[in-house]
């Protein structure tokens, strides 16, 4: 090894030999020493900013009623609306009137921030029936002077418990970022393990793969194209090749010792990082050294193509040439792939399952829904997907096996709101699938359940009820309306009007809906009291005897009760440690009811009395993707961020939680379990279907679509290439997942909370390792073989 | 010098030791030549035999394009041969344990900017496998003998090209290698260093080692040289010592000493002589040293012509003062083979 070792050192020497190494070194430097001064200080957190409001339309209309509605006036709402500025006072007023005004978000956070220096609005006796948020009571029972911070923190949580569901849960504590002690404008609303995973998983891999993954590797080929075609020059190779060493060997010591520019570059920076996130961001993650052998292994893609052009064209500019185009390649087939991904794979995958009878119908990520059509073998669409458009569909519910309720809410892709209420959609098996509006939808309504006679719809705010013998009739009613009329131009789901009817139904009813409140036909579920902005979960009783909600720290029971307001009471309730703005699952298997967050531990509870039963550990760098409780209390179907479905169960006779292995298929998109059939159908690998027998856990069938034309392209085409050619910028995300230490990050995708998206690991740390192997397997085939 | 080295390959050495350091057998070299027109082969090295014993000082000579640089390729494994045979002390020249045992100074060395003389040294020293003590050692005394020990920490990117030289001289050295391959090792030397340099390869050539020299420089080749052979288009022309090799010419050169009549100069007599002893003019020369007295060379196949040469001028009357019978120069020799094989040409083109 000695000679290969000594090549391998006289790299080092020549790459410290090197001006342009130098000139990086000090570019380095010079980035460090300018992140270096960068610090942070946790404070709490006080100020509305708009991104805080979660509900807009909610603020507006509350606050509007609050100024024109004078029995509110000793009520939370009108106390806080009468200390609002004039100004906007007036235009709440115009908008409690009826008129269509738009008040920008950050007028009312200004004029809330007004709010919390000056507390003259409070009174404890008009807040005593607000909803006391945990925080909330705690800084209640303080005395004596408080300090500004906590003073206004206590302001805008009492601002917060007069306007449910109108702010997003934001943790306690923020972030102020510094520099070199001074303050930055901008604040992050987040607390201190939020903000480090802000780091970890955005701010250091963007840094890193920027300066690694473009500007060091376009640098570092730059600089070593040279070193193989000058070890070719006749005075320099003749002699290393009379030396006992084999030839192979010597090019591969020169291979990486052409890497140790870029290892010189790279260590510097990235240890620079670290010391700065250790030192000034108090975030210690040794494993962003593990971006030094990824940068370097990146590098090594290139430099491998660069080395073999070396190698047959003895040039260092040719060398560089065509590794650029390589690299134009890499780029262009990633791009395409990425497109692919975008346009045609990630539409059709199927987001919710739904079984009808013996109809499989599915909404896809595209806004489209579809059934299977067993005979065919293909998925036919009821409503046609489409990548670039702007709706949502409602997760379909079964009411039979020949009657499905779902929605489109047009524009509601991004905005929980979308262009207005949508009507609920009845699709009859004997009509194929085709959707029959009823019912208008409370605004912002997410999700639809059967429970019992009811379906309930969750919205922004609220959750309500309509009879579904109410639901029918409506379709059956507007039927022969359209009849009548003859105009059947109401297409599906669309609304009419902004989803409003005529000015005839007043304006107190247009703020109700505004508001998200219930529409015509349903009615409110819960107290008013609990507050149901995301994130939360919601688990149904089919027989309609019980939900269970987690929301903010709390998880509670309801069952129906007999008063006259029809206000589902609650049966039990119990607080949960731990982030209150993490996303969350619930589902119930026998009596136990399974709780789920991110980085949090799984806790188990009786359904009942929601008594602690059991937690276990989330395994290392997992996040949880879905959750399905199993009929008879056999346990829960895990899917996790590794894409893998797993069992958990209750050991019998034990509180203890049992995590099984991985069974089934791989890339999990849903999960539907059918108690009656005791079958669960798994969706993997975009819109394939298992159904396995969860008595035995067995495969039962397997349902495989026939590929569109597009898809096909994909499949036979596309995906090959993308093995073929290394995927080098897949790599940013194996950055990312090695920073973050996590499996999956959470991208924006909906309504209700981010989509959780699957880290690219295996395939590009592959692909790329491949590639290097054929191209230093031909090039020293080449060097050996060939005559020089 | 190079104890550890030494040791180490004692036992292949012994296994060896009746093998010539150099074997080559039938070796033919073809370079596949394209162009526009097609495939168009090139012969470098066209049955080739050669063999060099422990101690021989070995003179490859040869015009531009006699497949010299192509042997010594093939020496060092550089260059596969198409086929044939060659052999370093008996092992195949491809084969590591083969060039452990080569030194090799390249006409033109390339050394990267970055190295010093030292650090060049200990870099090639390492590449040959040896340890870090002995190349510290090794070091001192190569800088020494080579005249750069007071410049050893010196960036070589400000060497001239006689330092290069030196230096390509010590890395050669620098494993004690039994076989030595110096393509042109005095180029760019001054004549101190030349004389430097033949007095090196002598002391080696003492201790025993081969020495494998390529030059272009014929009169320092015929100084330290104990054979020679002359490649001539692909071709050994000629093998052995100088003496030998003058001794299997066909032409033996003769001075005469003449005293001339005044109605007679030495053109005339050369066209009488190319005539009647039907000799090529090329191979007779003349010139004047004192009034009627001229030096007058010619080159002649055999002791009949030398009789008939000496008939002739005394019947032109010429009075023979003196006659000499000489030995050809190593230059007249390579002259003469490169000469001989100019009717090759119609074979270069297969």
């Amino acid at each position: 090894m000695i000679p290969y070792l000594a090549v391998i050192g006289d790299s080092f020497r020549a790459a410290y030999a090197s001006r342009v190494l130098w000139i990086a070194f000090v570019a380095i430097w010079i980035l460090l020493a300018a992140l270096a001064p960068i610090g942070f200080r946790q404070e709490y957190t006080t100020d509305f900013r708009s991104q805080d409001f979660y509900n807009g339309t909610r603020l507006k209309a509350m606050l509007a009623q609050g100024t024109v509605d004078e029995s509110l006036v000793d009520q939370p709402l009108g106390r806080i609306a009468s200390a609002l500025p004039e100004e906007l006072s007036r235009q709440l007023r115009r908008v409690g009137e009826g008129d269509e005004v738009r008040i920008f978000y950050r007028v009312f956070a200004d004029a809330l921030n007004a709010c919390l220096d000056d507390e003259s609005w409070y009174s404890k006796e008009a807040w005593s029936d607000t909803l006391q948020f945990r925080e909330l009571r705690e800084l209640d029972a303080l005395e004596g002077p408080l300090e500004e911070s906590i003073r206004r923190r206590r302001a805008r949580l009492r601002i917060e418990a007069a306007l449910p569901g109108v702010f997003e849960a934001r943790s306690s504590q923020s972030i102020r970022l510094r520099y070199a002690g001074n303050d930055f404008p901008a604040r992050f609303a987040t607390d201190k393990s939020q903000f480090l995973t802000l780091v970890n998983q955005y701010v250091l891999p963007v840094i890193i793969q920027w300066l690694m993954g473009f500007v060091l590797v376009f640098l570092g080929i730059l600089v070593t194209a040279s070193m193989i075609p000058e070890m070719l020059q006749p005075g320099s190779l003749h002699l290393l090749l009379s030396k006992p060493v084999s030839r192979s060997l010597l090019l591969i010591s020169k291979f990486f010792g052409g890497c140790t520019f870029v290892l010189l570059c790279v260590t510097q920076l990235v240890v620079g990082l670290f010391f700065i996130a250790w030192l000034r961001l108090d975030i210690w993650n040794p494993r962003l050294l593990w971006c030094i052998p990824v940068s370097v292994f990146l590098f090594a893609v290139f430099y491998s193509v660069s080395t073999l052009a070396g190698l047959i064209w003895r040039s260092s500019i040719l060398a560089i040439g065509i590794t650029c185009i390589f690299g134009s390649l890499c780029l262009v087939v990633g791009v395409i792939g990425g497109l692919f991904d975008s346009f045609v794979t990630r539409p059709d995958g199927v987001r919710n399952l739904q079984l009808a009878g013996q109809t499989l119908i599915g909404s896809t990520r595209g806004g489209g829904l579809s059934y299977w059509d067993e005979q065919e073998k293909v998925w036919s669409e009821i409503v046609e997907g489409n990548p670039l458009g702007m709706d949502r569909i409602i997760p379909p519910v079964a009411l039979n096996e020949s009657t499905v309720f779902t929605a489109r809410i047009r524009g509601g892709r991004f905005n929980p709101f979308g262009s207005g209420a949508s009507d609920l959609l009845v699709m009859k098996s004997e009509s194929n699938w085709v959707g029959e509006p009823s019912l208008r939808l409370p605004t912002s309504t997410t999700d639809i359940f059967l429970s019992g006679d009811q379906l309930f719809a969750l919205n922004a705010g609220e959750l309500s009820a309509a009879s579904v013998e109410e639901v029918l009739a409506e379709v059956s009613e507007r039927s022969e309306v359209e009849e009548a009329t003859d105009e059947g131009t109401n297409q599906l789901g669309e609304n009419d009007e902004n989803g409003q009817g005529s000015g005839a139904k007043g304006w107190l009813q247009k703020l109700s809906t505004m508001m998200g409140g219930v529409t015509e036909g349903f009615s409110t579920v819960l107290p008013k009291n609990i507050a149901l902005t995301p994130p939360r979960s919601l688990i149904v009783d089919p027989e309609g005897s019980y939900l269970v909600l987690y929301t903010r720290g709390r998880l509670i029971r309801f069952v129906p009760s007999n008063d006259a307001d029809k206000l589902w009471s609650i049966e039990s309730e119990k607080l949960v440690e731990g982030e209150v703005a993490k996303k969350s699952w619930l589902a119930i298997s026998g009596d136990v009811i399974l709780l789920v967050r991110e980085d949090l531990p799984i806790l188990a509870f009786d359904s009942k009395t929601l008594e602690s039963r059991a937690s276990l550990d989330m395994p290392d760098k997992l996040s949880p993707l879905l959750l399905e409780g199993m009929p008879n209390g056999r346990g829960f179907l895990f899917v996790a961020s590794d894409g893998l479905v797993r069992r958990i169960q209750i050991k019998e006779g034990e509180n203890d939680l049992q995590l099984l292995q991985p069974f089934g298929p791989d890339e999990i998109e849903c999960i539907l379990v059918d108690h009656k059939s005791d079958q669960a159908y798994i969706v993997h690998n975009v819109d394939r279907i298992d159904t396995y027998d969860l008595t035995e856990m067995k495969l039962m069938k397997r349902r495989s679509p026939s590929l569109s034309s597009w898809r096909f392209l994909d499949a036979y085409v596309i995906s090959p290439l993308r093995f073929i050619v290394p995927q080098t910028g897949e790599l940013g995300e194996t950055i990312e997942a090695i920073i973050s230490g996590e499996s999956a990050k959470t991208i924006l995708d909906g309504p209700d909370a981010g989509e959780i998206v699957r880290y690219q690991l295996l395939r590009p740390i592959t692909s790329c390792a491949m590639f290097i192997l054929v191209m230093l397997i031909t090039s020293c085939y080449y060097f050996s073989t060939r005559d020089f | 010098m190079m104890v550890s080295q030494a040791e180490v390959m004692s036992d292949s050495r012994d296994d060896n030791e009746e093998c010539p350091v150099v074997d080559i057998g039938r070796l033919e070299k073809r370079y596949s030549g394209w162009s526009i027109f097609g495939r168009k082969p090139i012969d470098a090295l066209r049955g080739v035999d050669l063999q060099a014993g422990g101690g021989d000082v070995f003179g490859l000579l040869g015009p531009n394009g006699a497949g010299k640089t192509t042997l010594i390729k093939v020496l060092l494994g550089v260059v596969k041969p198409t086929s044939g045979t060659a052999k370093l002390f008996g092992k195949p020249v491809e084969s590591v344990e083969a060039r452990r045992r080569v030194g090799y100074l390249p006409e033109s060395l390339r050394i990267d900017r970055h190295h010093t003389a030292r650090s060049a040294l200990h870099y090639y020293g390492r590449l040959s496998g040896m340890e870090t003590q002995v190349i510290k050692r090794r070091t001192d005394e190569l800088l020494d003998i080579v005249g750069l020990g007071n410049r050893d920490r010196e960036s070589v990117s400000r060497f001239s090209k006689g330092m290069y030289q030196r230096l390509g001289l010590a890395q050669a050295l620098m494993h004690d290698p039994d076989l030595l391959i110096l393509d042109e090792p005095t180029d760019g030397l001054d004549p101190v260093g030349r004389n430097e340099v033949r007095r090196v390869i002598e002391t080696l050539r003492d201790q025993g080692k081969t020495i494998f020299l390529n030059s272009h420089i014929l009169q320092e080749v015929e100084m330290v040289c104990t054979r020679v052979a002359i490649l001539s288009k692909g071709k050994i022309r000629g093998i052995g010592t100088v003496r030998e090799l003058s001794q299997r010419l066909a032409s033996e050169i003769v001075v005469f000493e003449l005293g001339v009549p005044e109605e007679l100069d030495g053109t005339d007599l050369m066209q009488r002589a190319a005539s009647q002893l039907k000799v090529e003019k090329d191979h007779l020369t003349w010139r004047p040293i004192a009034a009627g007295v001229i030096d007058f060379t010619a080159s002649l196949p055999g002791r009949d012509q030398l009789d008939q040469m000496v008939d002739l001028l005394r019947a032109e009357g010429v009075s023979i003062l003196r006659l000499e019978k000489k030995q050809p120069s190593l230059e007249e020799l390579f002259m003469q083979l490169v000469d001989d094989s100019a009717g090759d040409n119609a074979e270069e083109q297969p």
